[in-house]
């Protein structure tokens, strides 16, 4: 039987509610975030009160600094960066206070902290306002990362990362909110670091994050019957799943990691190094990666497509990874 | 001055201000050993600290900068623990991992001090909005200098804080009243838009004050009105406090220390004797927080890979 279907916004939204009513130390605030046309936050202000659901001036350092205070002193704010762009003006309070509080106080504090980051290209937003940069993020020792790639993992990793005592940066697609998918309506949770298969496969693994992961996907289905395509889908960054990679690497000998964000020191960089570390002996092809190739995201449409992977992209990169 | 109060608390503050002075001073002592590295000090600030601390509790927090040893003392950090982490020791409030600029003591509200400069500012609006929430009645007081008032994240702060009318008093020493707009000194460009910063808390719609640093009586008044002001409910107010920068012994008619102790000699308040009982109590406790600093173990190699992340209860 089929569960409920709702959308990636409202999976947000429920993991938000759930959470708020289980704990009142749980608050969240941000730019717009009382807003009754957001979907992911929609109807929060209404059930939690505005003490709760805060909105904030447009200034990203001052209110994401009080959220990693608040979380100092036992709060669990959920702060969100309308784009994940906008908290480049704020680069101090996320990568040296929120990020390396606990370590600098020696344990002294902590920060249970969600950073709820809006990200993504596809938008003709051109190129402030269509990063992805969590491998800015994933770079900092002390922050989690989550980048939830579908309706289910939103609600259960959102749940997750707010009960978990570090800070994390949660990233959310802006072209995943309207995506449906089945979701129980009870809260649940998706645990850190625990890949998700979304495709078995024996030719070659595929490695995706976020929206990726649907394009990865999609170019194994178009690859039926041509190459037997195993999509791995890490679900966190931070920490990553190693050992799942490299299993699946070990069965089929072949990686092709996905991402849409720059392809230097990037993501794609890192499950690459992974496997030529600990798995160089299972590979019988040269690693291939297929992400943002180190240009700005311009504003121009067919441009945007030119720099941005996709299904078709992956395709190409496995047919030479599997000749 | 405020003529309310007390004698014992004259004293009170005067003892923080000696216990301070006396600190700074022994870190000195282990600095010119060679026993530990730099250390930023904030002696010249001591009424600013003194002042301050009076009028909180440990559950009261406060924000602090690179030069915090006043402001920690003042606000009762372990004195054993924080020369320990001082001397990056196993022992130290950070248990080695941060240093002086980044001591933090959550059981006194000590959250902390910031090696950036004007970072803790925007956590200050964080406490004091978990305060509000809380409906506790605490307050989180800001420390920062002139330098840090120019700071974006700063004046981000302040208009949030004034927008939420979080429970925060933003406590800003000037320690270069004169040298800011003179040519060829420290900077051949003003570094502050005004004269003073007091006088920026209109534009954030906050009450803003400027006042001597060095009189700790008109420190402790101003603090005073301003911590009520948030407990109460009214909102942040923005506090400045002209001081000067002093060397170790350095005599100067803006030595607050000096200042205050020819006060209360003139009141009849301290005595010869009361002094060098208090001096002397003082430094033996400064003395204490010396052996068990020194006594300290260092970190074990392997403790810097632990606690980047905290384990999940």
């Amino acid at each position: 039987m089929r569960g409920r279907v709702i959308t990636y916004a409202e999976a947000i939204n429920e993991a938000l509610r759930a959470e708020m009513s289980r704990d009142p130390e749980v608050i969240l605030f941000g730019e717009n975030v009382s807003s009754s046309w957001r979907p992911s936050t929609k109807g929060l202000k209404e059930l939690f009160g505005r003490e709760r659901v805060r909105d904030a001036p447009i200034t990203e350092t001052a209110f994401i600094g009080a959220g990693v205070g608040a979380a100092v002193v036992g709060m669990k704010p959920v702060v969100e960066l309308m784009l994940v762009g906008f908290g480049l003006v704020a680069m101090d309070q996320i990568l040296n206070q929120m990020a390396k509080t606990t370590y600098m106080t020696g344990g002294e504090v902590n920060v249970p902290m969600v950073l709820r980051a809006i990200y993504g290209a596809g938008g003709g937003n051109a190129a402030t306002h269509s990063e992805s940069l969590y491998g800015v993020y994933a770079h900092m020792p002390g922050m989690k990362v989550a980048v939830p790639s579908n309706p289910y993992d939103a609600k259960g990793l959102l749940i997750t990362a707010i009960r978990d005592p570090n800070p994390v940066v949660f990233f959310e697609h802006r072209l995943l909110g309207r995506m449906e998918g089945e979701v129980p309506e009870e809260p649940y949770t998706v645990p850190f670091g625990v890949a998700n298969l979304v495709r078995e496969g024996a030719d070659v693994t595929v490695v995706a994050v976020g929206k990726m992961v649907q394009e990865a996907a999609k170019a194994a289905d178009t690859l039926k019957g041509e190459v037997s395509v195993e999509v791995m889908d890490p679900r966190t960054l931070v920490p990553l799943d190693e050992e799942a990679v490299l299993r699946s690497v070990q069965k089929t000998g072949r990686l092709v990691a996905v991402d849409e964000d720059y392809e230097r020191c990037g993501f794609t960089s890192e499950v690459a190094a992974v496997v030529a570390e600990k798995g160089f002996r299972s590979l019988k092809a040269p690693v291939a990666r297929v992400a943002n190739p180190n240009t700005p995201i311009p504003f121009n449409r067919s441009l945007e497509r030119h720099v941005l992977p996709d299904a078709d992209k992956i395709v190409r990169a496995i047919r030479n990874v599997v000749k | 001055m405020s003529p309310s109060i007390s004698d014992e608390r004259l004293l009170d503050l005067y003892r923080v201000m000696i216990r301070i002075r006396t600190f700074e001073n022994g870190v000195r002592r282990l600095i010119s050993e060679g026993r530990c590295g730099h250390v930023s000090f904030s002696t010249g600030g001591e009424a600013v600290a003194a002042g301050v601390s009076a009028h909180l509790t440990a559950d009261d927090q406060i924000g602090s900068t690179h030069r915090p040893l006043g402001h920690l003392v003042a606000k009762g950090v372990d004195l054993s623990r924080m020369m320990a982490e001082i001397m990056a020791k196993s022992t130290g409030t950070n248990r080695g991992k941060g240093g002086p600029y980044h001591i933090f003591d959550k059981s006194v509200g000590a959250l902390g001090a910031n090696g950036i400069v004007g970072g803790s500012v925007p956590m200050c609006a964080g406490y004091a909005l978990a305060n509000q929430l809380r409906g506790n009645g605490s307050v989180a007081v800001s420390y920062f200098g002139e330098g840090a008032s120019n700071q974006g994240g700063v004046q981000e702060t302040l208009n949030l804080a004034a927008c939420w009318r979080l429970p925060v008093v933003f406590v800003c020493e000037n320690s270069s009243p004169e040298v800011q707009r003179m040519l060829g000194h420290e900077i051949d460009y003003p570094q502050l838009s005004v004269d003073n910063v007091g006088d920026r808390g209109a534009t954030y719609g906050m009450p803003g004050s400027t006042h001597d640093g060095w009189d700790v009586e008109g420190v402790y008044a101003a603090v005073g009105e301003a911590v009520q002001r948030a407990r109460g409910g009214g909102g942040p107010s923005l506090l400045e406090f002209k001081i000067h920068r002093l060397g170790a012994d350095e005599d100067s008619r803006y030595c607050p220390v000096k200042c205050f102790r020819d006060r209360l000699m003139e009141k009849g308040v301290l005595t010869e004797k009361l002094e060098a009982e208090i001096r002397g109590e003082e430094a033996a406790k400064v003395k204490e927080a010396i052996d068990f600093a020194v006594g300290s173990p260092e970190p074990e190699p392997l403790d810097a890979y632990e606690g980047i992340f905290v384990e999940d209860d």
